[in-house]
């Protein structure tokens, strides 16, 4: 009987010990049916530093990635056919063809939940890219977004600008988000982008308000297409270029590099030509870059911004006031600003990306981020960096921080902000569980009862055998 | 989150950190009461183990009503999507099952517990108790804004805390194996010895 009694408490404690190194397995996996793809690295660490003069504003990002992605949306030629190969898709584009890119919300205080909560209070909604996201049609349907504004899908937005945040389409009335806006209720977005506009030494000049906008003016690039014909509208120019495309074998084998013409800008390019005899494998991006204009052309690269040693390297300036009080916040000695980032390494687009907490910014006052003072044209960028962690955000949206599935949501109500309670590798944890939630909780629940009803069965077989020894004593 | 209920919940939170208290209290006096007679046949040891059944009661009334109060705290729909709630939930049942399993076989079972190597097991069984309160309490102070160091140490072992604790299909499916083996084999063991 004594071998029986240790071979149940074996069975007990090995039982323990298994649901021990087996929790949290089988159920969190990519199910790109579902949009769903979890990116290996759940955080990464992003360097800033940043100076002005008076005049200009200057941020100097630093990031790791193993290797630089510069190539972005391209045209193939196959089998008589231009295909895509580059568009967004769930987790890493395949071939490698999805650019680098880093991004910064600025708000000087006008969005007061961003100082707060960061790019979480602009994700609303059926986002695009979510499980669920609401279709082109049912955007392009929408009278004002759709038909007004051109939107295809739902991008990021301010709570202010819904009725009801947990309805995407319940847009106020026009007139109230023209009173939002002038009263800066909106985000500045600074979008550089390795391959749309970093060819160019220019970063897209965004904001953030309704929906997510170019800035009044031109911008980096425009797209290279003509569905009519289903093919490029333009190719590079052989007088300029000694090409008129490039080599699919070149961007696959990743041949191309910073010295090389990867890219298609506007003033090396020419009408495209069908007649010409095109083969298999010429390639043709789907962006053509320029220099843009108007306020969306705001940004510039203090370059070169290159990828070297395992890290990316870039520097954007801008005026301080570029004028434009509609699309950009204005930045002035002794400030304080809110702003948030996100980085996209390794060919993820769309919301794979990382994203940082809000980071308080000052103008030569203390903050997490100081910009410095400097006479001159440029920074000598001789203070230290600053240290941010970005995390993956996960499927986490507005409403259901604010609503009733979410614990906090009464810490939220009360202003606390996310840092306060949350770190980030925590939320990264966090928004992965988010994406599970149903498959999780089911899981849970049976991991609890089994739990009990395993301690009551090791209760009931371990007193019948002590139960026997009693008697027989 | 209607008025009514906002109130109520703020009256019933603080009373659950008062409640949890008890049993935690009272589950560590058991244990250490336990390792002393485990090593001790002394009267202090001995006398430590008579009130181990009353202590135990006690400890499994303050138990529940601790977890009821806890379970008041959130809604439901907040609580069964929070890695940290569930976790606790999942540790505070855990331990109030464990601790009435321990409180049966010590009723039952009386003085034949500290015979020979039986001693041993309810010194094993003790530990493993205090292992699932420490996990309990630990994930608590994480929910009520006080992080402890315990967390860390999890960590080391692989299981971080933030990570919701559920097993996959297969450890499920041996769970329910042994639900049904465990007294099978105790019932055939005590059948065995009778009949020997």
């Amino acid at each position: 009987m004594r071998r029986i009694l240790y071979l149940s408490l074996v069975i007990f404690v090995g039982l323990l010990a298994a649901s021990w190194l087996t929790h949290g397995t089988g159920v969190i996996k990519n199910d790109l049916a579902r949009n769903i793809f979890i990116p290996d690295d759940r955080t990464m660490p992003l360097q800033i530093k940043a100076a002005y003069n008076g005049h200009d504003i200057f941020f100097r990002y630093r990031w790791p990635t193993d290797k630089p992605h510069i190539y972005h949306d391209m045209l193939k030629y196959e089998g008589g056919n231009w295909v895509r190969y580059g568009a967004s898709v769930a987790g890493p584009q395949p071939q490698g063809i999805y650019e680098d890119r880093v991004a910064m919300m600025v708000d000087d205080g006008s969005v007061p939940e961003f100082g707060r909560y960061g790019g979480y209070v602009t994700i609303g909604d059926r986002m695009r890219f979510f499980t669920g996201e609401a279709s082109p049609k049912e955007v392009a349907a929408h009278p004002y977004l759709g038909a007004k504004k051109g939107q295809t899908e739902v991008g990021k937005h301010l709570p202010a600008t819904r009725r009801d945040m947990n309805d995407w389409s319940s847009v106020v009335p026009e007139e109230e988000l023209a009173r939002l806006r002038a009263a800066g209720y909106f985000l500045d977005l600074w979008h550089w982008r390795a391959h749309r506009s970093n060819p160019v030494d220019k970063s897209d000049d965004q904001v953030i308000a309704e929906a997510r906008y170019g800035d009044a003016g031109k911008g980096p690039f425009f797209t290279n297409w003509d569905g009519e014909k289903k093919q490029p509208r333009l190719m590079f120019d052989p007088q300029k270029t000694g090409r008129t495309a490039l080599d699919w074998n070149d961007l696959t084998e990743r041949r191309l590099g910073f010295g090389d013409l990867y890219y298609l800008r506007e003033d090396q390019a020419v009408p495209f030509d069908p007649n010409l005899a095109w083969k298999d494998g010429n390639t043709i991006p789907q962006r053509v870059l320029r220099a843009g204009d108007g306020s969306r052309a705001d940004i510039s690269v203090v370059g070169p911004a290159e990828w070297r040693d395992g890290f990316w390297d870039v520097t954007l300036t801008r005026a301080m006031n570029t004028g434009h009080p509609l699309d950009d916040k204005a930045m002035v000695d002794k400030g304080f600003y809110s702003i948030a980032f996100a980085v996209h390494r390794g060919a993820y687009g769309s919301r794979w990306h990382y994203v940082s907490l809000p980071v308080a910014l000052g103008l030569d006052r203390d903050a997490q981020v100081t910009a410095v003072r400097f006479d001159g044209d440029i920074p000598k960028w001789e203070q230290a960096w600053s240290d941010v962690t970005l995390f993956y955000p996960g499927q986490v949206s507005w409403p259901m921080l604010t609503g009733k599935r979410h614990a906090g949501s009464s810490f939220i109500k009360d202003g606390v902000p996310v840092r306060f309670r949350h770190n980030e590798r925590q939320l990264a944890q966090y928004g992965i569980e988010a994406e599970f939630a149903d498959e999780i909780w089911r899981q849970w629940m049976l991991t609890l009862l089994g739990g009990i009803l395993l301690i009551a069965a090791f209760g009931v077989g371990l007193n019948l055998l002590l139960g026997r020894e009693r008697a027989s004593q | 989150m209607t008025p009514y209920y906002e109130l109520f919940v703020r009256l019933v939170a603080p009373y659950h950190a008062v409640l949890v208290h008890f049993p935690v209290a009272l589950w560590t006096t058991v244990a250490l009461i336990v390792f002393y007679r485990a090593i001790s046949d002394g009267a202090v040891a001995r006398a430590g183990d008579k009130i181990l059944v009353p202590l135990l009661v006690l400890s499994i009334f303050s138990g529940i009503a601790a977890l009821v109060s806890g379970l008041l705290i959130f809604p439901l729909e907040a609580a069964g999507a929070s890695p940290l709630i569930r976790n606790h939930i999942l540790a505070a049942s855990w331990s109030l099952a464990y601790w009435t399993v321990f409180l049966v076989t010590r009723w039952i079972n009386g003085e034949t517990v500290w015979k020979g190597a039986n001693r041993w097991i309810m010194l094993g069984l003790a530990a493993l108790g205090t292992l699932l309160i420490t996990v309990t309490g630990t994930v608590g102070g994480h929910i009520a804004g006080k992080p402890t160091t315990v967390s860390i140490v999890l960590g080391w072992f692989g299981w971080d805390v933030y990570d919701t604790f559920f097993v996959p299909d297969a450890m499920l499916w041996l769970i329910g194996a042994a639900i049904i083996g465990l007294p099978a084999l105790g019932w055939w063991g005590s059948r065995r010895s009778h009949q020997s």
